[in-house]
């Protein structure tokens, strides 16, 4: 009985990791394809995880940004780097994927 | 267990993401792993920790805050007016041309525009117009950022993205009389940089600055640097030096020269580079002009090691952007203020004063600071705060605590 109370609790708690890995996932794919092509970062940053190599703002992988760093630069811009909030050019939700992953992708 | 767990995560990531690169037309479908090994880039590039494009500089003097980022210790702008080139700091917003997208260099060309007869000259051709050695101070709008509470975005600068150059080049007034004067109405002189990759947006990626028409009377166009043909990572092989005005405004890889009605409506100009309060922005705030009248002290600091007691002689260096300076004062316990000398030659209003204020320090800590003034301007105690984090010139962030023993 005790056994199958744990297998329960396990259970549980298991779904709603794989609920977050999921959620997690998701966000680095669309991540991915905002960083790569909606928004095309690739061209002006440096960042391996996504084979880029642009050489005109920081380099990610040095920079090593948090998550609201990222979120913060891509909504208000900055130098040649449009605002992408501001202006309407990403929705909420690509903004919160491409902070996200590159926050995770950037070399740590 | 939860090790386990953690590394079953990552590999789910791993494939997942490798199989969501193809479906996204990424080529580098293999380099998709979301975390590895720190590594800083410029460690790949070069083991001296500077990237390819500037070998040439003293690691040794420099910290390297980004690739195009790299500012010169405080102790390290050299106690002679003019800063070595190879200490000289690094702030480019494009990629540093190359010499084969330069070529021969005597066979660059500069357009004029907004004057009587339009033209465009060689370097060959701007060289035989006219020539003049002018020392100035250069230096990024955004030096001494890293003094800002509020964490302004961008390179976190101190003192060191500030240098004093010898710039050799053609006077734009000669320029002007061979273009036949300034058309009417012309308000600012406009120089556009040629560096800005094709596959950007011009109107955000062209480093275009517009500056007030008179400044062109004492602005120079320069080929050479501190005795050297101007390095390409500095704007080789011309750019314009509007003297006492803000590095950005010194276009570098100079394609045009022009005489407008309105300033420039690019982003470099029309936005960024504005002198906005916090949590504003916007074309109706002030640009990065004329540098404000400022100084700061390069020996003793806590850069250059522990301090005897006794006679100390204080140094540092002093400018007033536009504007001659008149005295530099000293203060070694952070209030009492004492006139400091000048030394070394005058080398006119827009280089950078040498002074140095002899003091007997006892033992203990001592906060040195030094405060300037120029055409009745004095640095003020405290910074002005503002969003990007520009202009810095209060002496008390500037100022340095050393121990004395």
């Amino acid at each position: 009985m005790r056994i199958c109370k744990i297998y329960f609790v396990v259970l549980f708690f298991s779904f709603f990791l794989m609920t977050d890995l999921k959620a997690d996932s998701e966000k680095m794919v669309l991540g991915l394809e905002v960083f790569n092509n909606k928004a095309m970062c690739s061209t002006c940053h440096v960042l391996k995880a996504a084979g880029s190599t642009g050489d005109i703002g920081p380099d990610l992988d040095s920079l090593k940004p948090s998550e609201e760093q990222v979120r913060s630069v891509v909504i208000e811009g900055l130098g040649v780097m449009p605002a992408f909030g501001e202006e309407g050019l990403l929705t909420s939700d690509e903004i919160d994927a491409v902070s996200y992953y590159v926050a995770h992708s950037s070399e740590k | 267990m939860k090790k386990r767990i953690i590394k079953k995560i990552d590999t789910s990531k791993r494939n997942f993401l490798t199989g969501s690169a193809t479906l996204a037309g990424v080529a580098a479908a293999t380099s998709v792993l979301p975390i590895s090994i720190a590594k800083a880039n410029h460690e790949d590039s070069d083991p001296k920790g500077l990237p390819d494009f500037i070998k040439w500089k003293n690691r040794e003097a420099l910290i390297v805050h980004s690739k195009k980022g790299i500012e010169a210790h405080r102790s390290a702008i050299g106690e002679s007016i003019i800063t070595p080139i190879r200490n000289v700091y690094i702030r480019n917003n494009m990629p540093t041309m190359t010499d084969a997208q330069i070529g021969d260099r005597n066979k660059w060309k500069l357009s004029v525009e907004g004057v009587k007869k339009p033209k465009t000259f060689t370097l060959a051709q701007l060289k035989k117009l006219g020539q003049t050695t002018i020392a100035t101070v250069l230096q990024c709008s955004g030096n001494g950022r890293g003094f800002f509470e509020h964490g302004p975005k961008g390179s976190q600068w101190r003192t060191g993205a500030a240098s004093c150059i010898l710039w050799t080049g053609v006077p734009v007034k000669k320029i002007v009389s061979a273009c036949g004067g300034i058309a009417s109405g012309a308000k600012y002189m406009t120089c556009t940089g040629v560096d800005a990759p094709k596959d950007l947006d011009p109107k955000k990626a062209t480093v275009e600055r517009s500056v007030p028409l008179l400044v062109y009377k004492e602005s120079i166009l320069a080929w050479e640097m501190n005795g050297v043909p101007l390095p390409n990572a500095h704007g080789g092989p011309l750019r314009s030096v509007p003297p006492g005005y803000f590095g950005i405004n010194n276009v570098k890889h100079l394609g045009k020269l022009a005489f407008t009605e309105t300033e420039s409506d690019v982003k470099y100009m029309k936005t960024s580079y504005r002198i906005s309060p916090i949590g504003k922005k916007g074309p109706e705030y002030p640009s990065c002009w004329e540098m404000p009248v400022k100084s700061w002290i390069v020996r003793p600091t806590d850069e250059t090691g522990v301090v005897k007691s006794g006679k100390v002689q204080i140094a540092g260096v002093a400018m007033g952007g536009t504007k001659k300076i008149s005295n530099v004062r000293v203060s070694i316990d952070g209030g009492t203020w004492k006139k400091a000398k000048f030394v070394g030659p005058y080398l006119g209003k827009y280089a950078w004063r040498q002074f140095v204020f002899e003091a007997n320090l006892a033992p203990g800590s001592h906060n040195l600071a030094s405060k300037a003034t120029a055409g009745g301007d004095s640095q003020p105690e405290l910074r002005y705060e503002n969003r990007r984090g520009y202009a810095h010139n209060g002496w008390k962030d500037h100022s340095v605590n050393v121990e004395v023993v």
